[in-house]
């Protein structure tokens, strides 16, 4: 398994916003994480990127406890993330965007950074490429030198997904991609992320709440209530479980 | 000694050409060469290969791909093995895309990527005679189990092994290719009804390339963006074939998507422009002038009029004098330069309209920003071109000269006849077709028109879709279909008039970007398309539109109800053909009820 969650807690004063939740996402799989809103999935991501620190529990990335690591720390161990509001610079360019996600790559310092000489240069070569190739992956090409401020919403929430892509992660944690997005343009970026799964080989752990590319993309569903696992399994399981459909739909009241 | 093909003139140009670029696509963000001697390489090993997988003479193979240097490698393998090349719209909906391998009996199709394979697939069992399906970018195509799907670089490298065993085959297919055999097969738009299969032959397009080269000289230097979609013949000949004859660069870019981009960083020196891109640019720079400062729309304006007198004078013949000269520099200089640039179109000696009628407002407006944009005309059964205004002595409001070789004859009614050694062979599966046609020896092209003194054309319109004045006169649609466009408020028009109607009357599509920029600086909230086009300010704004354009109008072909449309036209639904022109006869029946209440309730002008 490449990442795991062991009996995570987290709390804020006196709202409990994760539970003892535990599960785990296997290496080259989509691991969709649901449930109601407040049910505590961008907290279980904070906690995985290091944002919040649980008062229980632990991080553990191919069997070895990440709680200590910082945010850069983690990135820089293979642990990418979006955002659900979009985290680009404004100001910058699509390709600029892109190429800082490289940053947590770069091996020259300073020095020869300054200079634009021998390995420097070629590490810049290499960047770029990296970079261009996932802009052609996502189908961006048009947007390179757009500023970021100027493109549509749905491409920059494509470059918010080539960014994390961009830095080569072993696993990708994308809160809510689809988020405002119609129906075009859901499916594309469902698109998107099945071929980083498949071309690229990525892991994938997916927050999202439209259920059709939930049960259509992935192949573990992980199913959160009030800071709570309430299920898990395949896709066709956990549509079936009666937990998860008094969770979202709630009871009948005899 | 083979024949003279345009084949055979491509293998001496590699011979000449050798590593120089010959074609350029861009990859990973940069451009990439490709040379002569690699473009060779990859007809010769794809030819062979297709060959290996069962190709004979005289089969016909579709393309059905977005541009790309592997639809020249694949056109050229096709004809090389004395089979056919069927060019397929990358843009048609899978009905089209049946239509056109059934009847065609395609053995094998070509598919771009996964995109179009899935439209061949669709109606796989519909199409008994298709073998194989090739596929270029085999992206997402992982899990497809068709046994008869292959990776276009697999066919390439059968073809380095069949070669081993075939030594000599190659070079005995091409010394065999007879200026009499059918090189293309080109489906014509289909306005009136299904696509007719035009056949032409190896003979036909060396005459088409060498008569269009006659009167516009290529260099080796030369470069073209290839964006039009290479089914289409005019696109063939002057990104496939003419560059081929005079060793110039085909530049291809990302994706449809990055035409522009394209443009403006190879700056290419030939330009052949479809009237929709000249409209668009023009709506673009005059949306831009209405949103800038004061003092810029001055020195604008002020340009734009001496722009006028000089393209006025130079073509009336006439002497320009010196200021007016320098005037018309410093124009280019301070304004025009910065805008030719930015559409890429400041390098660009051969600029041409053509494939459909554009405006005369449109060319004008250019020539006043100093490009002197020719038209042409042709058919798809003349390999695409047959008139053309000289780059010295343009008339806007013709189509220009007879290309050399050419010969014009005007019918009785008014039809264009032409005939030469352009003329094409037959329709495929049609004969009867072929017959009604071609008339002893003459193509009846179907559009109406007339010649000057000096032998230029002036087209009127298709004489199917002429319409009737009040006072019984005729007079085509697209002149005042044209005249509307030309504003930036209006994308498309059609106009009605026909035989029974008292009136003519215009259904117009306003256009979504500038109406809409135009409603949110009026402050009218709107939500779709659909709204937009209801709004009564938005008819008021139309209704101003069509009121100048009925100015310039004899009174008996004014316009004088509109309706605007509710949906904007489409190719995927019928109304459109994949190149943007109006079914004008399906649009008179699934548009019956709007027609209907065009002439009932229509805005009054």
């Amino acid at each position: 398994m490449l990442l795991e969650v062991r009996n995570v807690s987290l709390s804020f004063g006196g709202v409990m916003a994760l539970s003892e939740v535990s599960f785990s996402v296997e290496e080259n799989t989509l691991h969709a994480l649901i449930g109601p809103n407040g049910s505590g999935k961008t907290s279980i991501f904070n906690v995985m990127s290091g944002i919040y620190k649980p008062q229980k529990g632990h991080i553990l990335m191919r069997g070895e406890d990440i709680g200590h690591a910082k945010p850069h720390q983690r990135a820089k161990m293979g642990l990418a993330r979006t955002f659900q509001n979009i985290e680009l610079f404004k100001h910058m360019s699509v390709l600029e965007n892109l190429l800082l996600g490289r940053h947590t790559q770069l091996q020259s310092g300073v020095f020869s950074g300054l200079l634009w000489i021998g390995r420097t240069l070629r590490e810049e070569i290499q960047h770029r490429e990296q970079v261009e190739r996932v802009i052609g992956l996502l189908e961006i090409e048009r947007w390179r030198n757009h500023l970021v401020s100027t493109i549509p919403y749905g491409i920059q929430k494509r470059v918010e997904l080539g960014r994390a892509l961009a830095m080569d992660p072993k696993i990708l944690l994308l809160d809510e991609p689809c988020a405002g997005m119609n129906v075009e343009e859901t499916e594309d970026l469902a698109r998107f992320i099945i071929d980083i799964r498949e071309e690229w080989g990525k892991t994938v752990l997916l927050v999202e709440h439209d259920m059709n590319v939930v049960m259509d993309i992935s192949d573990t569903v992980t199913v959160l209530d009030f800071g709570h696992k309430i299920a898990e399994g395949s896709p066709k399981d956990v549509q079936k479980d009666p937990d998860v459909i008094k969770a979202y739909l709630g009871e009948e009241v005899t | 000694m083979g024949d003279d093909t345009l084949i055979a003139r491509f293998h001496a140009q590699v011979k000449r050409l050798g590593d120089r670029a010959a074609l350029r696509k861009k990859h990973l963000g940069i451009w990439r060469e490709i040379s002569w001697n690699e473009y060779a390489e990859h007809a010769k090993y794809l030819c062979l290969g297709l060959l290996a997988l069962g190709l004979e003479r005289r089969d016909r193979v579709c393309v059905l791909a977005e541009n790309c240097p592997e639809w020249l490698y694949a056109d050229f393998a096709i004809q090389a093995a004395g089979a056919i090349t069927v060019g397929v719209y990358p843009t048609n909906p899978p009905k089209e895309v049946l239509y056109i391998h059934e009847h065609s009996d395609a053995k094998f199709s070509i598919c771009g990527d996964q995109e179009q394979i899935d439209k061949v697939l669709e109606v796989r069992e519909k199409l008994p005679h298709l073998e194989k399906i090739i596929v270029i970018h085999m992206r997402g195509l992982r899990h497809y189990s068709d046994g008869n799907v292959i990776d276009f670089h697999v066919v390439e490298k059968m073809g380095r092994e069949y070669e081993k065993d075939h030594p000599a085959l190659y070079e005995e297919l091409i010394k065999n290719i007879k200026a009499d055999d059918v090189a293309v097969q080109i489906y014509t738009s289909g306005t009136t009804g299904p696509p007719k299969g035009a056949m032409l032959t190896h003979g036909n397009m060396v005459a088409a390339v060498d008569a269009f080269t006659e009167v516009f000289k290529f260099y080796e230097s030369d470069n073209l963006v290839s964006y039009v979609p290479l089914s289409h013949v005019g696109e063939r000949i002057s990104s496939v074939y003419i560059p081929i004859k005079v060793g110039a660069t085909v530049n291809f870019s990302e994706s449809v998507e990055t035409v522009m981009d394209a443009l403006y960083e190879i700056s290419p020196t030939v330009f052949f422009g479809l009237p929709r891109i000249w409209e668009k640019l023009q709506s673009g720079i005059i949306i831009k002038m209405k949103e800038s400062t004061w003092t810029k729309r001055l020195i604008y304006n002020l340009f734009m009029s001496v722009g006028k007198k000089v393209s006025g004078l130079k073509m009336a013949k006439k002497q320009i004098s010196w200021h007016l000269k320098l005037l018309f520099q410093l124009g280019r200089l301070l304004v025009f330069r910065k805008m030719l640039d930015q559409m890429g179109l400041l390098k660009t000696r051969i600029i041409t309209s053509g494939a459909a009628a554009v405006g005369p407002d449109v060319l004008h407006f250019f020539h006043q920003l100093g490009l002197d944009i020719a038209e042409f005309y042709g058919q798809t059964e003349m390999f695409g071109i047959t008139f053309i205004n000289p780059r010295d002595d343009i008339r806007i409001g013709t189509v220009g000269k007879a290309l050399p070789g050419v010969e014009v004859k005007i019918a009785e009614d008014g039809e264009i006849m032409v005939r030469g050694p352009q003329l094409f062979v037959g329709y495929f599966r049609d004969e009867q077709a072929f017959k009604g046609a071609v008339v002893d020896g003459w193509l009846m092209t179907g559009d109406v028109g007339g010649l000057d003194e000096d032998g230029y054309l002036k087209i009127m319109d298709r004489k199917k879709d002429l319409l009737v004045t009040p006072e019984g006169g005729n007079i085509g649609p697209q002149m005042i279909e044209n005249k509307l466009k030309f504003s930036p408020y209006i994308k498309e028009a059609m106009m009605m008039g026909d035989e029974g109607y008292p009136y003519l009357a215009a259904l117009i599509q306003i256009d979504t970007e500038n109406v809409g920029k135009w409603a949110e600086e009026h402050h009218i909230p709107y939500t779709t398309f659909h709204d937009l086009s209801a709004k009564p300010e938005v008819y008021d704004l139309i209704a101003g539109v069509v009121e100048k354009v009925n100015e310039e109008l004899a009174r008996g072909e004014q316009i004088k109800k509109f309706l605007l449309l509710r949906k904007e036209l489409d190719h995927d639904d019928n109304e459109l053909t994949a190149m943007f022109k109006l079914r004008r006869k399906k649009m008179y029946e699934l548009y019956k009820d709007t027609i209907a209440e065009l002439y009932d309730k229509g805005r009054k002008v």
